[in-house]
């Protein structure tokens, strides 16, 4: 059914958020480069935020061009994020699945939950250092819990008459796991993801503000000693540039891999 | 004079680039004081109608006037019995009732006096602190009800109202609402697709059409009422006894059955 | 197949088993001496230290003054958090055009983890409690935020048409009828807060602060005490935990009050 109706409520939506933006950047000028009402020492004003951002994607700044900086951040949230999910997941469906794994992994979850996934900073770094290891670990014990507590959820909150009709069917073993548990428990899973995701950013991105020679929590770190605000705000939107692209590719992966959830 | 006037009165809704026209050529007069009912098969556009005369909703051709004013919002002035009832869960049935003096800027003596008044009318004295989801569903159309003719509004506008009731506290309601009309007349815009009920309660009846809604017909119950002297039986099953009644139900009926294979009730 | 509950005593063998199985790997890894007791210490030194810290004072006070100073500024932050955000979500629900002008900056905005507002909170604040109390209310005010809003957005039309045929101007629409509509959302969304206002407060006090449990742990690292951070994370854990706890009962107790 071809509709202009649809395409023009797009295109009305578009409109308005981009006249919103418009104004909100017209705003931001207005108030700090034209008027100087809020001073560029304290908050950089649009243009000198473009300069900034120039200055590090073509000539780099604290030891690297923006991209770099980015691939390294993403490199380590990917890597720790995986390791630790897939860890995880593991775990909190195995205890989802049998009561006896629950109770006897339960003791050492209730020490980590209370844990703020800031808190295992300190700890990393005297036992590793300020190198890249410390921050995998930092990662770890970040992404590690929310995964495992929404994995084993999602287990839980599976139809009974699932497993009722798994019986009768006869579905045990690698199969059980595969067709039964693992897509019952899968949307539960994938908000354990979400979650696991922000964490391990913002883990990393504070880690690398404490102690790191390259990535986006390091150009914070540099643009305040510095004293350079434009480029603090440089660091800042890509954090939150980072973080929302891959928030929307684990959006992706959960719409290939759950098509039958209802959005 | 608080009267409702339609005057050519169109709506036509815009759906998936197709236009289908709701409510078509309707013009009506409800007097000053008149308590008329709109009756119709399912989807005629008579909530339309009603919702026009709130001001919840706008014709797109033609005019509706209430008291010679163009309605345009929704007010006191206008009040409305929701068959949902749309009893704030969050107070109690004083604050309720209370909740649009204050926007009308009543002051607090007035207001007390108006509030108890009604409550004493509606049978709610010993209620009054209690929340909505403590009542029965007849005990909250009470409270709408008195939330309603408690404004002093120019005119009432009631959807349905006693379409989720049970059917023996929907007679109930019936009776203390004729009550209510015949000792303290309003002009009343009364939407329901009973009836009985509609020839029990109304001065007129407005028999709409299937959609696009248009009058059907405009029948007069008031005189035959008059003239039968229904008021004078207490009891509504005594009325809906009596020839005449039966007579004008049947009118009705037909009207409403003549349409193809239309939903009657 | 979903298995029955355990019985009392496996249940509880397991359990301890569990516990056992940590505690004992712990405590072996610390004593077999493969590093120095400063360094790993066992279950029981961290335990010590958290005692000693409640008395003797490490970086100018003892444990429970570094709370103190820890919950004032997540008090504030949360505190603050809570009266931006709840009118502004009720008036991007009520206003089309506040939200439309509010929106792009707060998603934008939402996506920037809060720690990385330290430089500015340093470059702003210094070493104040502006700092931290800014950091905390960029991680408490999302939540409540979003769902001030989505509680406002989602009352029953039905409610908004009584209220507008009840003659309610703006204002009384926004605190009588969508306010109240959508406390349950917003009391979900201050537990969700406070976590995370909590969290935040950890992450900003290990950059820029004097006191507080943060800087405690900070400290404790600097001089490889991990003893004295595990007993910072201990307290952080707890204190944490308290606080949803507390905020749970607030939400139930809500919640009867209603009759959900």
């Amino acid at each position: 059914m071809s509709s202009p109706a649809p395409a023009r409520k797009v295109l009305s939506t578009l409109g308005t958020t981009l006249g919103a933006v418009t104004v909100l950047l017209a705003l931001w000028h207005v108030l700090t480069a034209a008027t100087g009402f809020i001073s560029t020492a304290r908050f950089p004003a649009p243009l000198e935020v473009f300069d900034a951002f120039k200055q590090i994607a073509i000539e780099g700044y604290s030891n690297g061009r923006w991209h770099e900086h980015v691939l390294r951040s993403v490199l380590l949230v990917t890597m720790g994020f995986i390791v630790s999910s897939s860890i995880g997941v593991t775990l909190g469906l195995a205890m989802g699945a049998s009561r006896k794994v629950e109770a006897f992994v339960n003791p050492i979850f209730l020490l980590l939950r209370p844990i703020p996934p800031l808190a295992w900073i300190p700890l990393a770094i005297v036992w590793l250092g300020l190198g890249d290891a410390a921050k995998i670990m930092v990662i770890f014990f970040a992404a590690f819990v929310p995964s495992v507590i929404n994995s084993y959820t999602g287990v839980r909150q599976i139809d009974k008459p699932i497993f009722e009709a798994a019986s009768m069917l006869d579905v045990t073993g690698w199969r059980y796991w595969r067709e039964v548990l693992i897509p019952g428990a899968m949307p539960s899973i994938f908000t354990g993801l979400r979650l696991s995701l922000q964490a391990s950013w913002t883990t990393l991105v504070a880690a690398e503000l404490i102690g790191a020679l390259w990535g986006l929590g390091q150009i914070l770190n540099q643009a305040a000693q510095d004293i350079f605000p434009a480029m603090i705000l440089v660091g800042m939107l890509s954090v939150a540039l980072c973080g929302w692209l891959m928030t929307l590719a684990l959006g992706w992966v959960e719409s290939r891999v759950t098509p039958w959830k209802v959005r | 004079m608080a009267n409702i006037v339609f005057e050519s009165v169109q709506r036509v809704f815009r759906q998936g680039g197709n236009d289908f026209v709701a409510l078509k050529d309707i013009d009506l007069e409800v007097q000053d004081r008149e308590f008329v009912a709109i009756v119709g098969p399912s989807g005629c556009g008579k909530t339309t109608c009603m919702r026009m005369a709130a001001g919840l909703e706008h014709p797109t051709g033609g005019h509706v006037k209430v008291d010679g004013i163009e309605v345009t919002r929704p007010g006191p002035d206008r009040a409305v019995v929701f068959q949902a009832f749309a009893l704030f869960p969050w107070k109690t049935v004083w604050d309720n009732i209370e909740f649009g003096l204050l926007s009308l800027g009543v002051e607090s003596g007035e207001r007390r006096r108006r509030i108890e008044h009604y409550i004493g009318l509606m049978g709610l004295k010993g209620y009054e602190q209690a929340y909505p989801h403590q009542l029965s569903g007849g005990m909250q159309q009470r409270v709408a009800i008195a939330r309603a003719y408690v404004l002093d509004p120019k005119v009432l506008l009631m959807d349905e109202p006693f379409g989720a009731l049970d059917a023996q506290t929907r007679v109930v309601m019936q009776e203390e609402l004729v009550r209510l009309a015949r000792q303290n007349p309003r002009t009343v815009l009364f939407i329901t697709h009973a009836v009985e009920e509609a020839v029990y309660l109304a001065d007129r009846i407005v028999v709409m059409s299937r959609r696009p809604g248009t009058i059907r017909e405009i029948i007069d119950v008031k005189s035959v009422r008059g003239a039968e002297h229904w008021d004078a039986l207490p009891r509504i099953e005594d009325v809906m006894d009596l020839p005449s009644f039966v007579h004008l139900r049947t009118h009705v009926w037909k009207l409403l059955r003549d349409q193809q294979g239309g939903d009657v009730h | 197949m979903l298995e029955p509950k355990l019985d009392a005593r496996s249940f509880w063998t397991l359990t301890v088993a569990g516990a056992v199985a940590l505690f004992g790997v712990w405590s072996l890894a610390a004593l077999s001496g493969i590093t120095s007791r400063t360094f790993l210490p066992a279950p029981w030194d961290v335990l010590a230290r958290f005692a000693q810290l409640t008395v003797e004072p490490f970086v100018g006070h003892v444990l429970h003054e570094h709370l103190l100073s820890s919950l004032q500024r997540f008090g504030f932050g949360f505190v603050l958090a809570v009266i931006v955000g709840i009118p502004l979500g009720l008036l991007m629900a009520w206003f089309g055009w506040v939200d439309r002008l509010v929106s792009p900056l707060f998603e934008t905005v939402r996506f920037i983890a809060p720690i990385a507002w330290v430089p500015f909170a340093a470059l702003w604040f210094g070493t104040g409690i502006g700092g931290p109390v800014l950091i905390i209310f960029m991680g408490a005010f999302p939540p409540v935020l979003i769902n001030t809003y989505r509680g406002a957005k989602n009352v029953d039309r039905k409610y908004i048409e009584a209220a507008q045929m009840l003659g309610a101007g703006s204002i009384r629409a926004m605190t009588q009828v969508l306010l109240p509509a959508a406390v349950p959302s917003i009391v979900a969304g201050l537990r969700i807060s406070a976590g995370l206002g909590w969290q935040s407060l950890v992450g900003a006090e290990l950059i820029v602060a004097s006191s507080g449990v943060g800087y405690l742990m900070v400290k404790g690292q600097a001089a490889i005490s991990t003893a004295t951070v595990m007993s910072g994370m201990i307290a952080i854990g707890v204190i944490g935990f308290l606080i949803d706890v507390a905020l749970r009962r607030v939400q139930l107790v809500i919640e009867a009050r209603r009759g959900v």
